[in-house]
């Protein structure tokens, strides 16, 4: 049969493993950009140290991989905000004391999933659109932040946290880098060979027929907002070990990065469609756009803008709804 | 203001189970002031009224322009963003001085324009998700806002930020702006474009079977909504005196909490600016509550946020009473 | 007299569903021509391609000679063509008087609008209908207060306020009581006498007969014939509608098999069933047994299987397997009871388009096979979804293939396949040759046929009329949500499915 309707999805799929492979050619063209304009941007120890930055965004792109498989406009907007309370409450906790480090980052996981399970009783039940839901969840936890800290932060990372992550392993590779191809197989796995996974996406590429196949779309649907906020609490915390010390809006940047990232992997905005590695490509894009936009010496702003526009292009090139007339 | 709006205002709105109406709004409206006016100490004098007022209205101003968008179907959520670019563009324009006021005033609602046209066409023409692509547009402006102007400066005539906090014949300019901007809606709802904009939130494939031009009414909804943005952005400059790059990034979630509480349906096609005024002034006088109701500095953040989480909530309580399957008219099967 | 409209030649296609397949249709002015034809016959898409909200594939339209491009709703403004369906366009929240004047606003300078002259011609428009509104015309109501009646008058009154030379009516009466229909034939006779051309599509024979002058009959998308309903009879119409097609090929499904002994176990038990849609539907089937739905569509046979699967609000009633109650709350709790729905529309409700053949056939059934419910063996899967690929001959080249790309019959049966892994006791099946090849429709009447051999319940709702004569055991004749007719065994014939369908009455409005 050759019908459109049955043309259109095939297209679609046939350019799934496009994306992937395309973001990855952008990323080599950008790098070999970078070392024309400013000989060194190649270099391995400047390339590692991208991949370092990438982690962060990487890791917080998991949960928002997740939230927008799970379509119907799902996104979370509040990632960057829970990484940076997780962030916060783990420094606060630990205080650099390698004994509290378990607790610490306990609890502040615990935090963040319940950030998550917030947004996603606010979504479900409520049927607040995700993205309004969760930039105002935003403020909540801005203002969380500003009461359990007073305005000013404290605390600071345990030293086994910082070697952890700063630690070099093998090839002089941060062990920042193995904790997030840990957790990118991690999830992986969770996508492709889980009932959760599968479930998802079939919430995602039809939430009638999920219903109507006697999948529990509300509890999937709850389960990926909380996932999406552990996994920023995670990247929140891994950060923490980066830095060190905290300050008040240390993760906040990564809220746009994050949909990008994902956006630029493949992963469908319209849901169920899409997968992790894609995203993680798509996070080293980012930052080695980012990376080169600083040595054309183009400000904050500069960047903001492109990444709107990038977002844009992305999107009508992905993200089209139905026409009105048959 | 004649019957059938009022109506329009006032009518409940019907949802099964729940009505969040248009006396759920005042009734908001008569606790908030009440409220207010026993913490703050002279809330109703003329000082603290004129200096309540002129914060008031740029929240109400954005307010009735998201208002515009959410009937007409959409959501905006570069709003904020647009508030932000037009007021730095008008006061690197105007910088100080008196006479180019009005180019000033000009530029800042050709902003508007712009911003709007580009979100309706990126919406109605490329057919993006209203909320996705608005959350990209609202970068790309706000990017935009720091190359104009990177850090916070630039300066209003002080003639400006005096005349804005005088008063008329004992009634405060502020006020006058916020009854300027009820009477603008007003005007508008007599007209063509408002009527079209109803249809489409309501039903756009009834209003395109019955020769309503969708996907122009849509650009028009963004473009009106950029225009209020831009009015939004002078209030602010008017009441500052200078320039921001960073003083929208709240108001646009604050403009959709203002919406739902004013009982206008996110859902479009329902509602109007009348509600969406008042429901702005409510959460204008909340966070004076919060200020004046000692509570704690590093409180404060967190109960305004929750005010706008449980705003919104309340307009998605009503879906608990209904299954999805009874959401909208089903075809015959 | 030179026609007024000719289409001819008219196709479209909608994904694998052929609705219109060279359809023709040729009426005069001054005349209330009548479109007939069984269930997807494609009488709507034609009504919608002339009212512009349908863009053909390919054919030819002429008015008044001239050849008409209609490209969208305003086109067939332009040329005169005005129409009226049965729930697209009215705007709930907007009154009556707006929904009249929608789209065409009288305005003064500036496009600000003229409320006094749209109120005028909105109370004109309504005013031939008065009769239909005893408590006055509510021009300041919003539309979607009134009743179903009454919304449907409106959308009449708004399409004669647009002064058409050609009115479509699609299924206009639907929702009328008898006396509101009586005022719109007024109506209708009014505007053939001032030479307006009315297009009339209804499911409802005596009303045609009533009303009508001329009628074409569609099938399967293609016109087979215009009839002047004066030299004809209602047994002639049917005749042109249902075909006159070989008797079915097999045997009747009872005979075909041993019927279910009559002192077996009644395994389903259904009472008092009500929803929006169904009023009071009772019946028992017992196991092994076909029970098939019929009726024109649309009467509640969907809403009564969504309702068993938990997906429809059961306002009253109850159904019970072997004697327990059945959760008619959510589909999960009905799928953990044992029963499957294969829905109606198979790409909205039933597949996932975008996903492997491998994941469609095993979601409904994963869990048994996971570890802690969770972990998912890419072995067992795999073996399992390829055991149903050979259990039902789907052909498939790769289970990683998105169940997009297999034919329109192979789709059903991976929806039919993710259910039988699941093994139901109950199977619910909408409508579930629609739209699949002839080939395949056998195929899948043989696993209908084996599932009841199996002791399954199975009920099975078809558009397909001798689809229902070659399966069912009984069947349950719906009308307006309620059972009007059990037709059993031997009595299961196209003639008798169609003449219950159609009731030849008119139908008490809801």
């Amino acid at each position: 049969m050759s019908a459109p309707s049955l043309e259109a999805p095939r297209r679609v799929l046939a350019w799934r493993p496009g994306p992937v492979a395309l973001a990855g050619a952008v990323a080599v063209a950008l790098v070999i950009a970078g070392e024309i304009v400013s000989p060194g941007f190649a270099g391995y120890g400047q390339l590692v140290n991208l991949m370092r930055v990438a982690a962060f965004l990487g890791v917080i792109a998991i949960g928002q991989t997740i939230v927008i498989i799970a379509g119907g406009g799902g996104v979370d907007l509040s990632v960057g905000k829970v990484a940076t309370f997780a962030a916060i409450i783990g420094s606060r906790v630990m205080a650099g004391e390698d004994g509290d480090l378990v607790p610490a980052v306990a609890l502040a996981l615990l935090v963040s999933a319940a950030i998550g399970l917030v947004n996603g009783l606010g979504v479900t039940l409520l049927r607040i659109p995700p993205f309004v839901m969760t930039l105002g969840m935003i403020g909540v936890v801005q203002g969380l932040i500003l009461a359990y800290t007073g305005g000013r932060a404290s605390g600071q990372a345990a030293p086994a946290l910082t070697s952890l992550v700063n630690g070099r392993v093998i090839f002089d590779l941060p062990g920042l880098l193995f904790l997030w191809l840990l957790l990118g197989l991690l999830a992986v796995w969770l996508l492709r060979r889980t009932t959760f996974g599968w479930n998802l996406f079939a919430v995602g590429a039809n939430r009638t027929a999920a219903e109507l196949t006697g999948v529990r779309v509300n509890r999937t649907l709850i389960l990926a907002y909380v996932l999406s906020a552990t996994f920023a609490g995670l990247a929140g915390i891994l950060l923490l070990g980066y830095t060190e010390s905290v300050f008040l809006d240390l993760a906040d940047q990564y809220m746009l990065p994050s949909v990008a990232a994902v956006v630029i992997g493949g992963t469908l905005l319209a849901g169920g469609v899409g997968g992790y590695a894609g995203t993680a490509v798509g996070a080293i894009v980012l930052t080695v756009l980012s990376g080169l936009l600083t040595t054309l010496d183009i400000g904050g702003a500069g960047r903001t803008v492109v990444n709107g526009v990038v977002l844009l292009v992305l999107l009508s090139l992905y993200g089209r709804q139905r026409r009105l007339r048959s | 203001m004649n019957a059938p709006a009022r109506r329009e205002i006032w009518r409940e709105i019907r949802l099964p189970g729940v009505q969040l109406s248009g006396a759920a709004t005042v009734a908001m409206l008569v606790v908030a002031v009440v409220v207010n006016s026993a913490l703050q100490p002279n809330f109703w004098n003329s000082y603290a009224l004129t200096s309540n007022f002129a914060t008031f209205v740029p929240l109400v101003a954005i307010a009735v322009g998201q208002t515009v968008v959410v009937l007409s179907g959409g959501l905006d959520l570069s709003l904020g963003a647009q508030v932000t670019l037009a007021g730095v563009v008008a006061v690197q324009i105007v910088d100080g001085r008196l006479d180019r006021i009005p180019l000033a005033v000009a530029a800042a609602l050709g902003v508007g324009l712009a911003c709007g046209a580009l979100n309706g066409l990126v919406v109605a023409l490329l057919r993006l998700q209203p909320i996705v692509a608005t959350f990209a547009t609202g970068f790309v402006f706000s990017g935009l806002a720091l190359v104009v102007l990177p850090t916070p400066g630039g300066s209003v005539p002080v003639e400006v930020t005096t005349a804005y906090r005088d008063a008329v014949l004992g009634v405060p300019v502020a006020l006058l702006a916020i009854l300027g901007l009820a009477l603008l809606w007003w005007v508008l709802r007599r007209h063509r474009v408002l009527r079209h904009i109803y249809a489409v939130g309501g039903d756009a494939d009834a209003a395109y079977a019955s020769l309503v031009p969708v996907t122009r009414t849509r650009v028009q909804a963004y473009v009106l909504g950029g225009l209020f943005a831009a009015l939004a952005a002078l209030a602010i400059l008017a009441n500052t005196g200078s320039g921001d790059p960073f003083v929208g990034n709240e108001l646009t979630l604050a403009s959709v909490a203002a919406v739902v509480i004013g009982g206008t349906a996110l859902t479009g096609g329902r509602g109007g600016a009348g509600g969406s005024i008042l429901g702005a002034v409510v959460l204008a006088l909340v966070t004076n509550i919060v200020f004046f109701a000692d509570v704690p500095t590093t409180y404060r953040q967190l109960v305004n946020g929750a005010v706008i989480i449980v705003a919104l909530a309340l307009a998605g309580i009503p879906a608990l009473q209904k299954s999805p399957a009874s959401r909208k008219r089903r075809p015959v099967a | 007299m030179s026609p007024l409209l000719e289409m001819t030649g008219v196709r479209k296609r909608y994904g694998g569903v052929q609705a219109l397949d060279g359809a023709a249709l040729t009426a005069v002015r001054g005349e209330v021509h009548a479109l007939l034809g069984p269930n997807g016959s494609g009488k709507s898409t034609l009504d919608k391609t002339l009212a512009g909200t349908v863009v053909p594939d390919s054919g030819e339209i002429r008015i008044d000679g001239a050849a008409a491009r209609i490209g969208g709703p305003r086109d067939a403004h332009a040329l005169g063509v005005a129409a009226v369906y049965q729930q697209l366009s009215i705007v709930g929240d907007l009154t009556v008087t707006q929904n009249v004047v929608l789209g065409l606003e009288p305005a003064r300078r500036w496009g600000f609008l003229d409320h006094r002259a749209a109120r005028a011609r909105a109370a004109a428009a309504l005013d031939r209908f008065a009769a239909a509104f005893p408590g006055g015309l509510p021009l300041d109501r919003p539309a979607g207060s009134l009743g179903p009646g009454e919304q449907q008058i409106v959308e009449v009154a708004k399409a004669l306020a647009r002064g058409p030379r050609i009115l479509v009516l699609d299924e206009a009466t639907a929702s009328l009581h008898k006396e509101q229909v009586a005022v719109l034939f007024d109506v209708v006779r009014e505007l053939r006498a001032s030479g307006v051309l009315v297009v009339f599509t209804s499911h409802r024979l005596d009303e045609v007969f009533a009303l009508c002058d001329r009628a074409t009959v569609l099938r399967n998308g293609r016109t087979v014939g215009t009839v002047e309903l004066a030299a004809t009879d209602e047994a002639e119409l049917v005749r042109l509608m249902v075909g006159d097609a070989p008797r079915r090929s097999g045997a009747p499904a009872a005979a075909a098999r041993p019927s279910p002994s009559a002192g077996a176990a009644a395994t389903l038990e259904v009472r008092g069933l009500t929803t929006e849609r169904l009023r009071d539907v009772g019946f028992t089937v017992r196991a092994g047994e076909v029970l098939g739905l019929g009726g024109l569509q649309g009467q509640g046979q969907s809403e009564l299987l969504l309702a068993l699967f938990g997906a429809a609000r059961v306002t009253a009633g109850e159904a019970l397997l072997d004697g327990r109650p059945l959760p008619l709350t959510s589909p999960a709790g009905a799928a953990r009871a044992g029963v499957a729905l294969v829905p109606g529309d198979r790409g909205r409700q039933g597949m996932f388009a975008a996903r492997p053949i491998q994941e469609n056939l095993s979601l409904a059934s994963m869990h048994r096979r996971a570890r802690l419910r969770l972990a998912l063996g890419a072995a067992a899967e795999r073996r399992a979804a390829r055991s149903m690929v050979e259990r039902l001959g789907i052909k498939i080249g790769s289970l990683a293939d998105p169940v997009s790309t297999l034919s329109g019959g192979n789709q059903q049966k991976v929806v039919i396949g993710k259910w039988l892994l699941d093994r139901p006791r109950v199977v619910l099946l909408d409508d579930p040759t629609k739209g699949v090849d002839v080939a395949a429709k056998e195929e899948i009447y043989a696993i209908v046929r084996g599932l009841a051999d199996d002791g399954v319940v199975v009920i099975l709702n078809s558009s397909d009329n001798r689809e229902l004569t070659e399966l069912s055991d009984r069947v349950l004749v719906l009308f307006e949500g309620a059972v009007a007719e059990e037709l059993s065994a031997a009595a299961i014939t196209e003639k008798r499915l169609v003449a219950g369908a159609l009731r030849l009455t008119p139908g008490e409005s809801p």
